[in-house]
């Protein structure tokens, strides 16, 4: 059964989807592009994003705290490193708020998650359509 | 770039355990960049199984994983045998210490905050790698100590003092010390238990040394006998030194212990061999003056004599000689083991007690000691009177007359001992030992087998001349003594009829002359030995000559006739050729006019035996004697030796060719050979051999010389055309007048 609190607070909602500053140190990486790091770090944080999402729907809809709070503890550092800066905000409020013992009480976080998740697949595809 | 952070390391193997694909590759990169070699592994199941075939130098595990979590992993990894010391990197979140407690417990080595700061991970990995591989080297390091503690059979531990009340506090042994102990590793052991291992005889003086270390907290070093729990007995070193805490407080004690015991032996053994002669066992040379010292400074505190008894066996190297060394070991262990039943022999003098004044421990010093060779020692360190010292001589004369059974022989050996007693006779061991043996040799001078106390009227003999007596007695052991050779050359043949063998003693670096030491030699019966010597030393060589140049003539070994009362003569003239495989001609023995005539009725049988062997006779000095011509007739002699004296004078006085002429006739109505001595120019050989005598011995052929000298000289002047006298010789006959013949000025 779901429980909706009323206490749920939207996360920081100033970050940016993208941040070019966090790309730029991934290309510090490999200064010369040669190795392709970036598009396949991007292409990587494309196809978890692509992979972990859809578990935070099921997760949410079957009530599953621990799954959903792997989803956001593995998507924070993720997004973290690759510059979505509010994708990783939310995954961080949604992951404190599930440390256990918890019950899955912010359903509307759970959306702001699934929506940013949206907003940054589609950020990133761009980017790498681009590239 | 990042490379150089640590520049000369060997590349790190890294095992990276995210199953975040994204963190995954870019730590992989990230560190790859900084000069790490990365595997990676998208779960904790994987990673173990990776683990199973290699072995990378450090493991970075994310906490937080489906599956095995990194905690669990870290446990699992933790079990698998060879990685209980692997560097473990655990990644969590900033916020969260709950996993930071979890990785420690979980085995974890440092845990890391997971972020995109690669040079901090980076930095962390190599503080990690390095702290292993110290920590690696210090465990190999103390493997290493404790193999080489083992192999010393030494430990270590460490000992607090107790609490008030409690007597031997806390001892921590390692297990090294342990198994020094003999004592299980895994139990440890108290401060009491060890000290109850200590010997009784000891254990009351360690305890002493551990509380006076104690009180005065002082280094404590000594060796202590302990019986182990097997009952083996061994000696342990210990040493602790006080350890301080940083009030200047003793806090207790760290130290070794180590088992000495095999170099404890090795060092009494040495002791042993520096102090005590092989054969006997008794003390040496060396070791006796040691007691002697000591002996004599306990006498001068407390004031009573002291006796030195120096105690010789008459004929050693008789027996030596003819019975082998083995024998005469023999007799010297049997001498060694009466002697010691003569005096309260202690073999061990008790060191430590020597010095406490007034004691009796100064009587541990008596003891029976060998200077070497057949000379014994007996030192008496307290008597009241020289009587006492007497006593003690004639029981050592006494326990000598007993037959020794030597080679499966009956030995009847007898001794001369001299005395001399602190301080009448010396101050010094020094002056003591010198005045024993001038008693000594005079007892050996006056006969042996007695005893004597050393008297000044004893040296007025003159040092010298006692010096060289002592000095003479030991020359034969020390193989001075040389024969060299004079040819005998019959003049008509122009060839050489045998040799004379003449004793000379090579002392330091001088030759004496047989003048110096053959009277000496007579009077102290030395002659003896060095003739058994000469004759055994002679057909050795005549043998040596036989086989180097074909020498098949004789060689004249002068004889005293004391020798001929022995009734070995014989024998021992049979011995010496048999063992060189010589004939018995090839030995000839001169035995003097003089002599001969003194002792003729003893003589007689020996000189018909050495006749009857083929062992020629001839009678040395003759002229000078006043010789019963009647018995001449019946001494089975074959030659005469005309005396140096009337052959010096031949041509300046005629009573001198009168009597060569007599001597001439009268071997020749003999049937004898005559030989002239002392012929030193062409003149007195022209003489003797107009006279009718044409063998001659003298400086005119050649002086006494080394036997390898003779080989050669026999090789030149054998040629004839090379001897002056030869030439000379040639000329008389062919009627010329060598005065007149130019050319001659011999």
């Amino acid at each position: 059964m779901l429980t909706v609190s009323a206490t749920c607070v939207p996360a920081d909602s100033d970050g940016l989807v993208l941040d070019e500053s966090a790309l730029r140190r991934l290309s510090d990486l490999d200064p010369s592009g040669s190795a392709g790091l970036v598009p396949r770090v991007l292409r990587t944080y494309v196809a978890s994003l692509q992979r972990l999402l859809p578990q935070a729907g099921a997760a949410l809809a079957a009530n599953d705290p621990v799954a959903l709070r792997y989803v956001a503890h593995t998507l924070k550092s993720s997004s973290a490193s690759v510059g979505a800066q509010r994708l990783a905000a939310v995954c961080q409020v949604l992951e404190r708020r599930l440390t256990p013992p918890a019950l899955i009480d912010c359903p509307d976080l759970v959306a702001r998650l699934l929506a940013e998740g949206r907003s940054a697949t589609l950020a990133f595809e761009q980017r790498l359509a681009a590239s | 770039m990042n490379k150089l952070d640590a520049p000369g390391e060997p590349v790190a193997r890294v095992l990276l355990v995210d199953d975040d694909a994204v963190n995954l590759l870019l730590t992989s990169v990230a560190l790859s960049e900084r000069g790490f070699h990365i595997t990676e592994a998208n779960s904790g199941e994987a990673a173990l199984d990776m683990l199973g075939n290699e072995t990378p130098d450090i493991v970075v595990l994310d906490a937080m994983m489906p599956g095995l979590d990194g905690f669990e992993t870290c446990r699992r990894l933790r079990q698998l045998p060879g990685f209980d010391n692997m560097p473990v990197l655990m990644l969590t979140g900033l916020d969260d210490d709950a996993s930071i407690n979890r990785a420690y417990q979980a085995g974890a080595t440092d845990f890391f905050v997971k972020a995109t700061q690669w040079s901090l991970l980076s930095g962390r990995l190599r503080y990690l790698l390095r702290s292993s591989r110290t920590r690696q080297e210090l465990e190999r390091s103390k493997a290493k100590l404790a193999r080489a503690q083992d192999l010393a059979r030494m430990g270590s531990f460490d000992w607090r003092p107790a609490l008030a009340g409690h007597l031997f506090g806390q001892l921590v042994m390692s297990p090294e010390g342990l198994r020094v102990f003999a004592l299980e590793v895994d139990l440890q052991v108290s401060l009491r238990a060890l000290l109850r291992m200590v010997v009784p005889a000891e254990r009351g003086e360690v305890l002493r040394l551990l509380a006076q270390a104690m009180r005065l907290s002082t280094v404590l070093t000594t060796d202590m006998r302990v019986e182990l729990v097997d009952g083996r007995e061994r000696i342990l070193h210990v040493e602790a030194e006080p350890e301080f805490n940083e009030h200047g407080h003793s806090i207790g004690y760290t130290g070794i212990v180590q088992d000495v015991t095999d170099r404890r032996v090795a060092e009494d053994r040495i002791r042993h061999l520096a102090n005590y002669d092989a054969l006997t066992g008794l003390p040496n040379r060396r070791h006796l003056m040691w007691r002697t010292e000591r002996a004599l400074e306990h006498a001068r505190r407390l004031q009573h004599p002291v006796a030195l008894l120096l105690i010789d066996l008459d004929r050693f190297k008789v027996i030596n000689d003819t019975l082998g060394h083995a024998a005469g070991d023999e007799l010297l262990v049997e001498t060694a083991r009466r002697l010691r039943m003569c005096v309260r022999h202690t073999d061990q003098p008790y060191d430590g007690v020597l010095d406490a004044a007034g004691s009796r421990s100064h009587r541990s010093l008596e003891a029976v000691g060998r200077l070497g060779g057949d000379e014994f020692v007996a030192l008496l360190p307290e008597v009241q009177n020289e009587r006492d010292a007497e006593r003690v001589a004639e029981r050592i004369l006494e326990a000598m007359r007993e037959p020794v059974y030597v080679a499966g022989q009956e030995c009847f050996v007898t001794t001369s001992v001299g005395i001399s007693l602190f301080p009448r006779d010396g101050q010094s061991v020094a002056d003591l030992m010198r005045n024993s043996d001038v008693a000594m040799y005079s007892v050996k001078s006056s006969g042996r087998n007695n005893k004597a106390v050393y008297s000044p009227q004893l040296s007025g003999r003159g040092r010298e001349k006692l010096e060289l007596e002592s000095a003479l007695h030991k020359a034969l052991e020390r193989k001075e003594l040389v024969l060299h050779y004079q040819p005998k050359v019959d003049v008509a043949h122009a060839g050489m009829m045998g040799v004379e063998a003449l004793m000379r003693w090579r002392r330091g670096d001088k030759l004496v002359p047989p003048a110096d030491f053959i009277p000496l030699a007579e009077e102290t019966g030395l002659i003896v030995p060095l003739t058994e010597w000469a004759l055994t030393e002679a057909a050795r060589q005549a043998s040596e000559w036989k086989r180097s140049f074909g020498f098949n003539d004789s060689v004249a070994v002068n004889v005293p006739t004391r020798m001929f009362e022995k009734h070995d003569l014989v024998e021992l003239v049979h011995l010496a050729v048999s063992a060189v495989d010589i004939p018995h001609r090839m030995i000839q023995l001169e035995i003097t006019e003089t002599g001969l005539m003194k002792d003729l009725q003893s003589v007689i049988p020996a000189l018909h035996r050495l006749n009857e062997l083929g062992i020629e006779i001839s009678i040395d000095d003759f002229g000078t004697g006043y010789s019963s011509l009647s018995y001449l007739t019946s001494l089975p002699i074959s030659e005469l030796k005309i005396d140096r004296s009337f052959v010096l004078d031949l041509g300046v006085t005629p009573q001198s060719s009168a009597v060569v002429t007599a001597i001439i006739a009268l071997a020749r109505s003999l049937g004898l050979r005559v030989v002239a001595e002392g012929v030193e120019n062409l003149r007195q050989m022209e003489v003797l051999h107009r006279l009718g005598c044409g063998q001659m011995q003298g400086w005119l052929f050649h002086k006494p010389m080394p036997p390898e000298e003779l080989e050669l000289w026999v090789l030149q002047n054998m040629q004839p055309q090379n001897s002056p006298w030869v030439k000379q010789l040639q000329l008389l006959e062919s009627g010329f007048d060598n005065q007149r013949a130019p050319g001659h000025h011999y």
